[in-house]
């Protein structure tokens, strides 16, 4: 339940921060996405089904206030949420270097996939002009990430729930 | 139980259980009612207000930054001219702001007096949260009698249509976005044609037959076919037409009349037009 409020605050305010800063920035790329940092902090640290559909939940969430296709980023942030959980499975360490790889690659897989998904595979032939864009807010986002990870740690901390990897022994149901 | 298969791979199968999920969302679509579209109701609903008060806090703040600016300048006199004159500006940039609000505002109201049928105006308080799609955030909802599939305009031309709302909020999909289309002709040559947007921004006229007389600079205009847009409305001007290359039709590229950056208030067509044969009665 407490993980559940914790990020339930996060996406809120990250998504109100996103859709406010469209308005104010007319250069999108300078916008970080956090929903994928968070997707990514789940991935890496919260192994479980609740953590799997809390992931579900926050790109549902996003679908409320982003694209046209209502399950879209449903299916980007579980995938992001899988690919980062299947990551911390396989390496020694899950710090917040490998995070913010996770989430640069993260971030331009999503808009790919997004892309790819609402208007078939061609479309992708077409995404060229708007891939220096897309590299810079991947890396936006990342550089953001290391940031991100300590505010979500430090609720963890102030919410008692266990901050570290998965790896290092807790395990969410 | 915990060398179960099930339970060893709980997370692999619960993702992928929940990516058919979402699979089945997108391939069947959320519509107005259903009990999927209940959550991104009440989602809207609340992340709306934050967003609106993020937008006026980061309006306050860009408003101190260029009042300070302005400060440095006048720093020599003394604090009493000093406070005046902030009070005056303050003043003067709340008042130059209604002033734009109004001006705004007179002109959606034109427009509606024009387009004579049942309208109301709403603030743009946000755009797409992760801007892959071009969307905005208004204040109004279903309490203010929005519903999906609604016209929006601004008094320079074609916004979009309402694509979800919630009781105090809603989201337009705007014209440039990849996934929408309405239906134009060219207003000098009448040649007709689908508006769309494309993935790496922009508007483009599709099939545009190649025999067909399109001129750089000419304007296009709804048709009111689509049976959303009254016939006639601005949708911009074209902007380069390609005849060279392969294929049946023509490459039209369209720069939209709106500024969709630029946009505060709009005005949302609550009443649908009428049908083209009431049109031709009247």
């Amino acid at each position: 339940m407490r993980l559940i409020l914790l990020f339930a605050v996060f996406v809120i305010l990250g998504l109100a921060f996103e859709s406010a800063g469209a308005r104010l920035i007319s250069f999108r790329a300078l916008i970080p996405n956090l929903i994928i940092i968070l997707a990514v902090d789940l991935g890496l640290r919260h192994h479980g089904v609740l953590p799997a559909i809390l992931a579900f939940a926050m790109g549902y969430a996003t679908d409320a206030l982003a694209g046209s296709h209502p399950g879209l980023n449903a299916f980007m942030t579980t995938m992001v949420f899988l690919v980062s959980y299947e990551i911390s499975t396989r390496l020694m360490t899950a710090n917040a270097g490998v995070g913010a790889t996770v989430v640069f690659f993260g971030v331009i897989a999503t808009t790919l996939g997004t892309i790819a998904i609402a208007n078939g595979f061609a479309a992708l032939s077409s995404t060229g002009p708007m891939l220096p864009g897309l590299m810079l807010q991947a890396l936006i986002t990342a550089i953001v990430a290391p940031f991100i990870f300590s505010m979500l740690a430090a609720g963890k901390r102030l919410t008692g729930l266990p901050v570290g990897s998965a790896r290092d022994g807790h395990r969410d149901r | 139980m915990k060398s179960t298969f099930l339970w060893r791979n709980r997370v692999l199968l619960t993702g992928g259980a929940l990516l058919i999920l979402s699979l089945h969302l997108i391939s069947t679509g959320v519509h107005p009612g259903d009990l999927a579209a209940r959550p991104q109701s009440v989602f809207l609903e609340i992340v709306s207000p934050i967003t609106g008060a993020f937008t006026h806090l980061s309006d306050g703040a860009s408003s101190i930054t260029r009042d300070y600016f302005e400060l440095v300048h006048v720093r020599q006199e003394n604090a009493h001219l000093r406070d005046e004159l902030t009070k005056v500006k303050a003043d003067k940039a709340r008042l130059a702001e209604l002033e734009v609000e109004n001006q705004h505002l007179a002109a959606l109201v034109e427009l509606k007096d024009a387009l004579g049928t049942n309208a109301i105006a709403a603030n743009v308080i946000g755009s797409d949260a992760n801007g892959i799609s071009r969307t905005l955030v208004l204040s109004s909802g279903s309490d203010n009698g929005l519903r999906p599939g609604l016209a929006v305009l601004a008094n320079q031309g074609v916004v979009g249509k309402i694509i979800a709302v919630s009781p105090h909020a809603s989201r337009v999909l705007l014209i440039d976005d990849h996934n929408s289309a309405l239906d134009g002709f060219d207003q000098r040559s009448r040649a007709r044609g689908i508006v769309a947007g494309m993935v790496d921004d922009g508007v483009i006229l599709k099939y545009a037959d190649r025999s067909q007389d399109l001129l750089t600079g000419d304007t296009i205009v709804t048709s009111g076919l689509d049976g959303i847009f009254p016939r006639g409305l601005l949708v911009g001007t074209i902007q380069s037409v390609h005849r060279e290359g392969p294929g049946l039709f023509l490459a039209v590229r369209i720069a939209p009349a709106v500024d969709f950056r630029e946009l505060e208030q709009v005005l949302i067509l609550t009443q649908p037009p009428p049908h083209l044969e009431d049109q031709a009665k009247d």
